[in-house]
């Protein structure tokens, strides 16, 4: 990730004045309408030509406070590919509960194409067809389709929002999945806000300039100048999402805002909204929908049953109390760090939100007399939390933390099937933010204690007919047990899951099966099947092929890209080994040896290592596959990418006997 | 007026009656549960036809959920419309033991827009309640009423939506004045249902189903209308947005459509109706000139779904389409009748249900408009009927792919409706043609050139890589055919869009590491261009018939030049499999350094026996092994 940030918002030292620089609306050049294909990008279906916003707080006709955000792109679309670009959606935020809502205006469009005789002509966007639908209680969206698409054609748009959620000052992104020519953006500031300004991902701006508009802004017979800021991008290339990436956000180039302060023009009252951690600390004690919530151990105590009350260890009752909220409450999909109901309406409906349920788990945790705090983080999903600020906007997410007998947990009660001590994927994204009522708030590593991991033994005896016989014992462990569990749920009987499995097994026959604490989350899952498989299927009759991968066996490399712009993500380590032992009978002999395999990426980043023995028939190999980091960087891509090559080639082996005549 | 209350009064009593019902899960008959998520304890739902536009649909049940995976079917979702109007919702929820432990309403439900994603603009609204409940088993109870302002539609009684759930009972009654004739269908349900006269001298038509086991999933099952109950209901008179009409025929549906959804839109301006004449002027022979001015259309429009006006069943203003360069099925289709009327070629608005899966006609004994969903174009050209989607900027003029092929349409013209039948793709026309040279060197690296001929359904397979980036091509073409370290020095996809189209590929690519070497042996698997790597899963004590969709033909020929002085170390690999369904060969051999390695794949579509099942397994079983042959080459 590469955040840079651009301007601590300061009046001071300013002095330059700009005007705003739209292009102008509705004039598609000759060279535009004549374009061919985008020469930086050959390839694109679409290129964004010219784009320009603006934003700026001031005050509506009714002395309200608002900030008007206007919009306006030109795109070449060179053939139907890129027709979608001409389908516009405008979200419209919409809070029915207090009856505020972002005003969009001004819309207009315009498309210019050559006809079928060569003459340029226009057709402008009927308004009427422009769609408005209710989503949900909080969001409409504006929709409408730009007229007269052709291949090769010229479309332009804008639009103007004014909306009361000023101290969300709009961001700006620069890189789309088109390339862009030009890309512009304009903020007005009056000096009654203070706000971070930084952008993200690899790209460079070419244009910053900043100055000050005297006397911009009034209200209440206050008065305040305004910091004008201009940013710009060149020749912006598309963004190409690569597999195994965390969110596509933290590298997509684009300028955020972070309210820091403001001062209300109608009293002169400063509020600091976000300057230094302590100050977000306190703004999260206060809150009604979080401090509040973590206040109310007494009432939360009256629920937890007495038997926990009355475990003396402390990870025991932690693991109770963990198990307990985990079972009350239904997660109702909502994530975010504030709660929506409160935990209170939540007992009442065994219903909640992210924050509901693990605010819960921290209260009780609390509660009993264990010290947790609540961490902050933001979801893989939903992107990085930016180090250069402190900053409470990015957050979406909350989980517990708790420390005993030297050990630290980590723990998220929004799924039942989550083992003690487990964090789903979604949560492993760099650091989170640990806060509790009385103490600084402070940085905690997510990088997981978990791994998915999986042993494995399989016993087989070579039988006279040339099939062999045996069991094969699997344990799912860490993260890789929990995900096992989530699939054997999937199905509403262990037999249905037993028959997903045999499909995948190439000629093997599941003969018996047991799956072991399929619901007891803290230990491994043990999956025992006993097996036949046909190693004939060749055309020599005396001749029997095994490969020994039985179960696990990697086929496809994941990692085809030549080269890699962006850090393969993988969450967590893993480690998968498993033992097989072959009893060979002695009317067989084994014709061949495995290779001993030792690959190994740099910096102990991961290793392949297999051995093989053949003692008088008693054959047993041995393989195991571990990738010790979670994170790699593009340069170790090659390197990544190889030792998978290599293991392939390996997992190839085959063990041949034959049957003596 | 006085008797529709008293009528409501008595289904409130027969719903209190309901909620006494005991919900206690220990009264589910055990022979119920084997492959259940969800019971349905109770269902009964009543349509009655007050009015040609008033019709009261209510429904009550009782839903048993025996564990998460039953968590969607609890879930409440009541869509609506300016058509549809929701009058109430209630709820009850109860534990194990059959105690209520919650309830709900209208007000506790959410509400969401229920448009498609792929529509702008769509009047279909839901309301949405999901309960919270962490102890398995719980039953909830619904109690839901809506009214509906029109006839011409009724939906269908489905009592089994899903695999996974099991009947106790569900009963579905249908309420009219005897002078309201209708039309029924049943399926997997006794075919008439007890038909009885009420104290309001109503007529009801009842069909209930009881004791129903969970349907468990089943690869190559028909489509599920085939093996599931099923009522559906047409009337013969009806009222749709004010529109007054009756029916008794396709031949009076398709009339009524095109009288009153479709004559009125087709007007064109003359300067259009002049350009289209202009550019087909050249043109004598009528299936070329229909060809240029459907590429015209092509290229002037694309796909835009938007559903405004008569319950989204009438088409755009074909001006419009003009005007604005985009429309959906319906305005797309009428749009280019209008074009094609400007120079005189008669032409077919056509009902289809699109499908890619399954091949689901009209049914030709039972008309009624709640059949089909996507419109397409027919051309009838003297002794060879033409047909065409509207909605792609790409396809041929008379080639319809996967979505509508082979099934009963509904064409809809001035004269009245007529059902006619799309064209059958067979394993014939289905054709997939593979060439390919390649080159192993001494480190095991391969390199050659592959071309590949797509006829037939197939000729759309390579679409989504036309016109991408380099990159997006790379990335699809390494899922395509998974050779690891593939990479394309080379790619070029031409298409025929003749009347009879085809797609050829041209692949030129290399891959380090194709062969392993150990112990002076090299191997490699022989195929890796075109496999099948999983069969499809055993089943047993198999209920539906096997289907599938439509015959293919694949033909393979690898040509591999390998290191100089190697002989196989195994038996070459010739496997042949024939079964009613399909057949497949595959043979190698090696002719000095020359491996050549041959394969056919042949499947006939139709509907098989489920006895047939096992065959199918094991005929994908001999293909799954013969595309894991592993060559061995030593040294001679």
């Amino acid at each position: 990730m590469k955040k840079t940030l651009l301007f601590l918002f300061i009046l001071s030292g300013i002095s330059k004045i700009l005007l705003a620089q739209n292009f102008e609306y509705g004039k598609a050049s000759q060279q535009e309408i004549d374009m061919k294909q985008y020469d930086k990008d050959t390839s694109a279906n679409a290129v964004v030509l010219n784009e320009f916003g603006s934003a700026q707080i001031n005050v509506s006709y009714d002395n309200a406070i608002r900030l008007t955000y206007e919009y306006h792109v030109k795109i070449k679309i060179f053939n139907h590919r890129g027709f979608g670009h001409g389908t516009v959606y405008i979200p419209v935020r919409n809070n029915e509960d207090n009856n505020l809502s972002d005003d969009v205006n001004n819309i207009s469009g315009i498309t210019t194409y050559k006809d079928d005789n060569g003459a340029t002509q226009v057709e402008e966007l009927d308004t009427k067809k422009i769609y408005k639908t209710r989503d949900y209680k909080y969001q409409s969206t504006l929709k409408f389709a730009m007229p007269a698409l052709h291949d090769g054609c010229v479309i332009e748009y804008r639009y103007i929002i004014i909306t009361p959620f000023f101290e969300h000052f709009h961001s700006w992104q620069f890189q789309s999945n088109i390339p862009k020519v030009n890309s512009e953006y304009n903020a007005l500031i009056p000096g009654f806000w203070q706000f971070n300004i930084a952008l993200r991902g690899p790209l460079k701006l070419t244009k910053t300039e900043t100055g000050v508009e005297s006397n911009c802004f009034s209200a209440g017979g206050s008065k305040a100048g305004c910091v004008k800021l201009v940013y710009g991008m060149k020749d912006i290339p598309a963004f190409i999402a690569e597999e195994y990436m965390t969110s596509p956000k933290n590298y997509l180039s684009a300028l955020n805002f972070d309210l820091i302060e403001y001062t209300n023009p109608y009293t002169g009252v400063k509020t600091k909204v976000t300057e230094e951690w302590k100050d977000i600390d306190a703004g999260l004690k206060n809150s009604q929908r979080f401090g509040d919530q973590l206040r109310k151990k007494d009432f939360v105590k009256d629920h937890i049953p007495p038997s926990i009350l009355n475990i003396t260890d402390t990870t025991e009752k932690a693991k109770a109390i963990y198990k307990w909220v985990q079972g009350y409450f239904k997660w109702n999909n909502y994530e975010g760090i504030y709660c929506d109901a409160g935990i209170k309406k939540a007992f009442e409906t065994h219903n909640g939100g992210i924050s509901e349920i693990n605010l819960t788990l921290v209260t009780a945790l609390n509660a009993v007399g264990i010290k947790t705090e609540a961490v902050l983080l933001s979801t893989r999903e939903h992107g990085f939390i930016t180090k250069l600020f402190p900053s409470i906007g990015d957050f979406n997410y909350v989980i517990a933390h708790f420390t005993a007998g030297g050990k630290s947990y980590l723990l998220d009660a929004t799924d039942v099937e989550l083992p003690f001590g487990i964090l789903p994927l979604k949560c492993l994204n760099d650091q989170g933010r640990a806060f509790s009522m009385n103490e600084p708030s402070y940085w905690i590593t997510l990088e997981a204690k978990q791994s998915r991991t999986i042993t494995c033994s399989i016993d087989l005896t070579l039988q006279d007919d040339g099939k062999l016989k045996g069991t094969i014992n699997r344990f799912s462990m860490s993260y890789e047990a929990f995900l096992r569990r989530k699939t054997i749920k999937k199905y509403n009987t262990i037999d249905d899951y037993v028959d997903f499995v045999a499909e995948h097994l190439h000629k093997i026959k599941i003969i018996k099966s047991n799956i072991a604490n399929a619901d007891s989350l803290d230990v491994p899952v043990e999956e025992t099947y006993n097996i036949e498989v046909d190693a004939s299927g060749n055309l020599d009759k005396d001749k029997l092929v095994l490969n020994p991968y039985i179960l696990d066996k990697v086929n496809v490399n994941p990692f085809k890209l030549n080269e890699r712009n962006y850090p393969v993500d993988m969450g967590m380590p893993s480690d998968v080994r498993f033992i097989i032992n072959i009893h060979v009978p002695p009317q067989y002999t084994v014709e061949n040896n495995i290779h001993d395999q030792n690959i190994q990426l740099a910096n102990n980043g991961g290793r392949f290592l297999t051995t093989f023995t053949n003692d008088n028939n008693n054959i047993i190999f041995s393989s195991e596959v571990a990738l010790n980091k979670s994170i790699f960087k593009p340069e170790e891509y090659a390197a990544l990418k190889d030792f998978f090559n290599r293991m392939i080639i390996a997992e190839k082996t085959e063990l041949v006997f034959h049957k003596k005549s | 007026m006085r008797l529709f209350n008293l009528t409501i009064c008595l289904l409130l009593l027969s719903v209190a009656a309901n909620a006494q019902q005991n919900y206690d899960v220990n009264l589910i008959p055990k022979e119920l549960t084997p492959y259940a998520n969800t019971i349905v304890r109770n269902s009964v739902e009543t349509v009655e036809v007050k009015d040609l536009n008033d019709v009261e649909y209510h429904v009550t049940e009782a839903i048993t959920i025996l564990n998460k995976n039953g968590d969607d079917r609890a879930r409440l979702i009541a869509e609506y419309d300016k058509m549809k109007e929701l009058k109430y919702i209630k709820g009850y929820i109860y534990n194990s033991f059959g105690q209520q432990i919650s309830k709900f309403s209208k007000s506790d439900c959410e509400d969401y827009s229920a448009a498609h994603d792929f529509s702008l603009f769509e009047d279909a609204r839901m309301k949405v309640y999901t309960p919270s409940i962490t102890q398995y088993p719980y039953t909830i109870v619904y109690d839901y009423a809506y009214r509906s302002k029109q006839t011409l539609g009724f939906e269908n009684w489905e009592p089994v939506e899903h695999h996974g759930v099991a009947i106790e009972k569900s009963s579905f009654t249908f309420i009219c004045k005897p002078d309201f004739s209708i039309k029924y269908k049943a399926t997997k349900v006794s075919a008439e249902p007890l038909i009885t006269t009420d104290a309001h001298g109503l007529k009801n038509y009842t069909w209930q189903i009881s004791n129903q086991k969970a349907a468990k999933y089943e690869p190559y099952s028909p489509y599920y209308s085939d093996y599931l109950p099923s009522v559906e209901i047409a009337p013969q008179k009806f009222n749709y947005y004010g529109i007054d009409g009756s029916y008794n025929s396709w031949a009076e549906l398709g009339k009524w459509e095109y009288d009153n959804l479709i004559a009125s839109r087709q007007a064109l301006t003359p300067e259009t109706m002049q350009h289209i004449k202009e550019i087909t002027k050249d043109i004598t022979d009528p299936k070329l000139k229909a060809k240029k001015v459907y590429e015209y259309m092509q290229s002037k429009t694309h796909y835009i779904s938007v559903q405004v006006g008569i319950g989204g069943n009438q088409p755009f203003l074909a001006a419009d389409v003009d005007k604005q360069n985009y429309g959906d099925c319906k305005a797309l289709v009428n749009y280019t009748q209008a074009l094609l009327k400007a120079v005189d070629i008669n032409s077919y608005y056509c009902v289809v249900q699109a499908d890619d899966d399954y091949t689901i006609g009209l049914q030709k004994d039972f008309p009624g408009m709640e059949q089909g969903n996507h419109i397409i174009l027919c051309v009838p050209f003297k002794n060879d009927t033409t047909w065409a989607d509207c909605t792609s900027q790409t396809i041929p003029f008379g080639y319809l792919g996967a979505f509508t092929d082979d099934r009963n349409v509904l064409a809809c013209t001035p004269e009245g409706g007529k059902l006619l039948h799309t064209p059958k793709y067979t394993f014939n026309d289905n054709i997939k043609t593979r060439k390919a040279s390649f080159v192993i060197e001494n480190n095991g690296a391969i390199s050659g050139t592959m071309t590949t001929v797509f006829k037939g359904i197939d000729y759309e397979y390579r679409d989504e890589l036309i016109n991408e980036s380099k990159v997006e091509q790379d990335k699809m073409l390494q899922k395509i055919y998974p050779i690891n370290n593939l990479l394309i020095d080379k790619l070029d996809i031409a298409q025929d869009k003749s009347f009879t189209p085809s797609t050829t590929e041209n692949i030129k690519l290399h891959a380090r590491d194709y062969a392993s070497f150990a112990d002076g042996k090299y191997y490699f698997l022989l195929n890796t261009i075109n496999r099948i790597t999983e069969t499809p899963k055993e089943v047993r004590n198999r209920v539906n018939d096997v289907y599938i969709a439509r015959g293919s033909t694949e033909e393979d020929e690898i040509t591999y030049t390998i290191p100089a002085g190697y002989h196989l170390q195994k038996e070459p690999l010739n496997a042949s499999v024939e079964k009613p369904f399909g057949n497949f060969k595959a043979t190698m051999e090696l002719k000095g350094n020359q491996l050549i390695f041959k394969r056919k794949l042949q499947l006939i579509g139709g509907t098989y026996s489920k006895d047939t099942y096992q065959d199918l397994v094991d005929f994908y079983q001999a293909i799954v092994d013969a595309d894991d042959y592993n060559v061995a080459l030593v040294k001679n």
